[in-house]
């Protein structure tokens, strides 16, 4: 076998260019989501169990390191939602009688827009009365 | 050249699946959790915030929407970090790769559905 | 040579020698050559240059000089890019480092060997594929402009190779079918006179198919067609996934 030009890529290949960044940064964002996750999941039991346990759990949420990673996650979903809705136009190709829907109004239309609704009524839900 | 039969389409719907449910959902979601709840007790210690919240995720219809949410973003989380890890160059011997991180999703989709299942209703 | 030069540092790699007296076992080196600057000029025309005026053993494809044959792709400073269109202007005062394609098997100089890429094309039958072929004086088999516009885009690739030598997984995985291929079967799967899908699904939904592809999407970017194969793979992906699940819920009934 003949040896190909630039390969074998080393574990930093992506280093070398820009889009290679943006897509392992879009990729990493599901560390940060895996680790929420896991602290829904403890959030979700201390709920259950009542609500002294819930309070220390809150307690916790007040840390300094809580507020700054809650941050760092934060940042990450909000570069997942904007990279899975500026993508999926691509993947799933809008039509409207039998036109084309530009990416970028798809990508509003299929993405944002639900995102922003689904925030709003969430958020609603919570604050309500209890603000 | 022959090819063999793969699978990824199954694992690649769970992705696409818990992708656009997070993509909706988590940003909210973590807004409340590291902004809104931990604030609004400090501004009232007394119980109400903690039944508020308490009464909307008892409430069955969004049960079912945060296991959704929950169980199909661990699949998604999983398959990214399995394709991160073999981009970053494991790509031989990958079958314990895709177990862990598989096997994570589902221990994590069944410890939300446990959860949220024994949940205790708000007493009326 | 006019008042202003600019310097292209050429990759090197003659295995025969080529007068160079260099073996196939030595590793490839950098030639810099001092060129004329015209602003109009491309990187192609300071290598015709070169080959003319300096040094006639340097070897590159190239023919048409417009962006439509796709032969000269070269790496211009780390770039794909076809020669043709990437103007000097760009880079200038800056060196200008050419090399061959990526991940391609380097044959002499800046020349690399396409077969592994022709045999991939193959495998995805990249040719309209009829059930039964009905005769010619029944007429031509009709297509209404919307069903010519579902797959027209990724009918204007020109096999440049641009995309492979952009596309990381391609060089973690010499056996992925890569983004070229891959388009070129969707366009023929969405061609409303092809029936041929069946006979492509192999290929496309194996793990060397669209499976491969970790959508990096930077074949899309430097496609100087905008085939977007990026976007034709996902596709393959969706198609793949609800094949999948109709074979699952209806193991009875043929694809």
């Amino acid at each position: 076998m003949k040896q190909r030009y630039g390969t074998p890529l080393g574990p930093t290949w992506f280093l070398g260019r820009a889009a290679y960044r943006r897509f392992m940064a879009r990729e990493a964002t599901a560390f940060a989501m895996a680790v929420f996750l896991v602290y829904l999941l403890l959030w979700l039991r201390s709920l259950g169990q009542g609500y002294t346990a819930y309070g220390q759990m809150i307690e916790l949420a007040k840390h300094p390191i809580s507020v700054f990673v809650h941050g760092l996650i934060f940042g990450a979903v909000l570069y997942h939602s904007a990279t899975w809705f500026n993508l999926t136009p691509k993947i799933m190709p809008m039509y409207v009688a039998e036109e084309k829907v530009p990416d970028f109004w798809a990508a509003i239309i299929m993405g944002y827009l639900p995102c922003v609704a689904v925030t709003t009524v969430v958020l609603w839900a919570v604050l309500r009365s209890a603000g | 050249m022959t090819f063999k039969k793969s699978n990824e389409a199954f694992w690649w719907s769970l992705f696409s699946a818990g992708g656009v449910l997070s993509a909706m959902f988590l940003p909210a979601f973590v807004v409340i959790s590291g902004y809104v709840l931990p604030n609004q007790s400090s501004a009232d210690p007394g119980r109400a915030p903690y039944e508020h919240i308490h009464g909307i995720v008892s409430w069955w219809p969004v049960r079912v929407l945060l296991f959704g949410v929950i169980a199909f973003t661990f699949f998604h989380v999983a398959h990214r970090i399995r394709h991160v890890v073999n981009d970053l160059g494991w790509r031989h011997h990958t079958a314990p790769l895709s177990l862990v991180c598989y096997g994570g999703a589902f221990a994590g989709a069944g410890t939300a559905a446990w959860l949220l299942l024994t949940l205790p209703s708000v007493a009326q | 040579m006019p008042d202003t030069t600019i310097t292209l540092d050429v990759f090197r790699f003659q295995p025969d020698g080529g007068g160079h007296a260099r073996r196939s076992t030595d590793g490839p080196t950098f030639k810099a050559y001092r060129v004329p600057y015209h602003e109009h000029w491309v990187v192609l025309d300071a290598l015709n240059w070169i080959k003319d005026e300096l040094d006639g053993t340097l070897s590159y494809r190239w023919s048409c000089r417009m962006g439509v044959c796709g032969s000269c792709g070269m790496m211009v400073n780390g770039v794909p890019k076809l020669t043709c269109a990437a103007f000097l202007k760009d880079y200038y005062p800056g060196t200008i480092r050419v090399e061959p394609l990526t991940y391609f098997a380097v044959e002499r100089d800046l020349i690399v060997d396409m077969d592994g890429f022709l045999g991939k094309l193959k495998s995805v039958k990249p040719w309209l594929i009829r059930e039964n072929e009905k005769p010619v004086d029944e007429g031509e088999y009709l297509q209404s402009p919307n069903e010519l516009a579902s797959f027209k885009q990724y009918s204007m690739c020109i096999n440049c190779l641009l995309c492979y030598a952009a596309c990381p997984v391609v060089g973690a995985e010499e056996d992925f079918i890569g983004p070229a291929a891959l388009a070129i079967a969707q366009r023929y799967n969405l061609d409303s006179r092809d029936q041929g899908a069946a006979e492509r699904a192999d290929a496309l939904s194996a793990d060397e198919g669209a499976w491969g592809c970790t959508f990096v999407g930077e074949c899309s970017e430097v496609c100087p067609k905008n085939v977007d194969p990026a976007g034709a793979i996902q596709r393959v992906k969706v198609d793949n996934v609800k094949d999948w699940y109709r074979k699952l819920l209806m193991p009875w009934g043929h694809r």
